[in-house]
């Protein structure tokens, strides 16, 4: 795999650019990322997903094919609610509309002739994402500028067994007092198996707030890890929801960075994880500003020999005093062969503070399986609305109306063709 | 309309009902009363189909064997429990659970399902009519519900389902005055000669405003008593001990 993976990068790097300078950045990152390799259950962040095994089992090749420019066309919309639309088609940007907002008050453009990343940090599946991306998004919603209509980022891939490794970064800069609703939703049409590596950036700026949310509609055979760093600046608001239950592998990443006063940072997410399907969601939340307050809530379903597992860090420094910091993660598991892994925890030195982490796991109820078959539901039909149920729950704390309909509408119909 | 015979029902192998006898006919209202511990709430689990009990014995649903029916059939068939404790279930709206449940009912009758707009008109009658405030139709599923609006809750859902025969389980245990007078106004409303009620309850405070035709009294899992209403004013005042 490894030796295959020199070769594409070798080839790769040639033709992606002309200029020297990137070409040497990707290549001190791909070297950086052979010195680790694919992380393994060895790294305590890594411990409950062993990438190495999960990627080697998936795929004998990692494959870019530059030259696969073939187009395809896309016109599955979303239909439930008016947005604002770019298009990346096969990792390229091909397409945008931004008709609901002043086009002077958002500036964007893509990231396929650059800039380059330096290596930093120990992430290698970040590392290979610098020396690998392809394209992206460099997004900015000037000072002031609240968007009228969310904006809903489509990666849209026809993988295929020359072209399966797909690399994207989006970075966007919400800038003073301004607003933004964004939700990334990736697809693959074939059924070849791809694996997506992303690697997100946003700064939010004084009184800003973002609205972030994470949809896959991939196929079963799949690998998506999503890395998302976020710096909160004074009294912004991020607020992020993954709905997970498409895709082999899906890995969230967060790291939130609550740098000054009165910011606060929601990370919620739901999970339905079958049929072998391995979903994890991993968090980091810093305190660094005073009063700054952070929630996360995270529902998994587990069911198929499939696994979830969740990881979230709370950390407050010593400067953070009156911060609140909640965390739940629950899980209810269907059968014996599933697996819930849980490991919240929490890192404290300020001594002003309310913090609060809790996990569960269970099966469903069966005395609410019997009230519900009591009132005429067989038992298919009531399992699934205490599964419905369990997952809205933490659906319901998406704040964009709009939004948070859509997603229980996904949930609605993925439960109820769940056989 | 139900006639038990000979009922025994196990749990954990403890004998809890020891050759139960009861029948019920079109139009009769039962009551049960009994100590803690009697067999009351098995009696109602039993008959509804909550699994786990060890039975033997018969029940005959209007002629038919009720043992070789599911739980949903036996709702489906007009069977109600109005449940002692009502299960809270997050994140399921209370609306359209009874839309979903009345639907699946109506289905295996053969009758058309209703709409939401059919639904809505149909469900808000029922519960002005009952005088329950319709604001927990929007509320999740018995979430965060006191204890007298999961009991009227419960017996919104007994007038949708205008089922034939009703069992209330300790519906009464815990409610003030009003409700307990909405409890009984859902009773008296559906109250006719087709159909049966089975009123399990611990205190004779109902049946003040629900006149049974017959009063039972269930200790160790048998029928020790049966009486007519006046049968209940003699257990308030002497107990269970001196029957």
């Amino acid at each position: 795999m490894i030796d295959n993976l020199k070769s594409t990068f070798e080839n790769f790097n040639k033709n992606i650019t002309t200029k020297n300078t990137i070409s040497k950045i990707r290549q001190d990152n791909f070297d950086k990322f052979l010195s680790s390799g694919f992380p393994n259950k060895k790294l305590e962040d890594w411990k409950f997903s062993d990438f190495k095994k999960i990627i080697s089992q998936n795929f004998k090749n990692l494959k870019i094919n530059l030259k696969d420019k073939k187009k395809f066309s896309f016109d599955n919309h979303i239909k439930e609610f008016t947005h604002n639309k770019i298009f990346f088609l096969n990792g390229f940007y091909n397409k945008h509309s931004f008709k609901y907002e002043d086009d002077k008050k958002i500036i964007f453009s893509n990231l396929k002739n650059g800039p380059a990343y330096e290596p930093k940090g120990n992430n290698s599946l970040n590392l290979l994402n610098n020396a690998f991306f392809t394209d992206g998004l460099l997004l900015y919603v000037k000072k002031g500028y609240k968007c009228k209509k969310p904006l809903v980022v489509y990666n849209i891939f026809e993988g295929n067994n020359k072209n399966n490794f797909f690399n994207q970064k989006l970075i966007v800069n919400i800038e003073e007092n301004s607003e933004l609703n964004v939700l990334v939703y990736t697809i693959n049409l074939n059924s070849n198996p791809i694996f997506f590596n992303t690697s997100n950036f946003f700064l939010l700026e004084k009184n800003s707030l973002l609205k972030l949310f994470y949809l896959n509609e991939l196929s079963k055979k799949d690998l998506n890890y999503n890395f998302t760093e976020t710096k909160i600046l004074e009294n912004a608001n991020f607020e992020n929801f993954i709905l997970s239950y498409s895709s082999s592998f899906f890995k969230n990443e967060i790291n939130c960075d609550l740098k000054e006063k009165y910011s606060s940072g929601f990370i919620n997410g739901a999970i339905f994880a079958k049929k072998n399907q391995h979903h994890e969601i991993k968090t980091k939340v810093n305190h660094f500003g005073e009063t700054t307050k952070s929630y996360q809530k995270i529902k998994s379903i587990v069911d198929k020999n499939s696994k979830t597992i969740f990881q979230g860090k709370i950390y407050v420094d010593q400067k953070a005093q009156k911060t609140n910091g909640y965390q739940l993660s629950k899980a209810i598991l269907l059968d014996k062969e599933s697996e819930f892994d849980s490991k919240p925890e929490l890192e404290i030195y300020a001594d002003d503070v309310k913090c609060s982490h809790g996990s569960t796991s269970g099966n469903l109820d069966e005395n609410s399986i019997f009230y519900l078959m009591s009132r005429g539901l067989n038992e298919k039909q009531a399992k699934n609305i205490l599964i419905k149920g369990f997952l809205s729950d933490a659906v319901e704390t998406i704040t964009n109306m709009e939004i948070r309909d859509y997603f229980l509408k996904k949930i609605e119909k993925n439960v109820n063709e769940y056989k | 309309m139900l006639k038990i015979n000979n009922l025994k029902a196990k749990i954990d192998n403890k004998l809890i009902l020891n050759g139960l006898n009861l029948n019920i006919k079109s139009g009769e209202i039962h009551a049960i009363m009994g100590p803690n511990g009697s067999g009351k709430s098995t009696l109602a689990n039993v008959l509804s189909g909550k699994k786990g009990y060890k039975i033997s014995g018969s029940v005959l649903y209007e002629d038919k064997d009720l043992f070789k029916l599911d739980i949903e059939e036996r709702a489906q068939k007009g069977l109600f429990l109005a449940f002692q404790y009502p299960l809270e279930i997050p994140g399921v709206n209370t609306s359209n659970f009874l839309k979903t449940s009345l639907n699946a009912i109506r289905k295996s009758n053969g009758k058309k399902q209703l709409d939401a707009l059919e639904f809505l008109k149909v469900v808000k009658s029922k519960a002005a009519a009952l005088k329950i405030d319709e604001k927990i139709l929007n509320r999740q599923l018995n979430v965060g519900f006191s204890g007298g609006e999961k009991k009227k809750n419960e017996i919104l859902q007994m007038s949708l389902h205008e089922p034939k025969m009703a069992i209330l389980d300790e519906t009464d245990s815990g409610l003030d005055i009003d409700a307990l007078k909405i409890v009984a106004d859902g009773v008296n409303t559906l109250r006719d000669k087709k159909r049966s009620f089975l009123i399990i309850t611990h205190y004779q405070r109902l049946l003040d405003y629900i006149k049974p035709d017959f009063v039972h009294v269930l200790m160790k899992g048998k029928i020790a008593k049966t009486g007519c209403s006046e049968l209940a004013n003699e257990l308030e005042k002497v107990g269970y001990e001196n029957i």
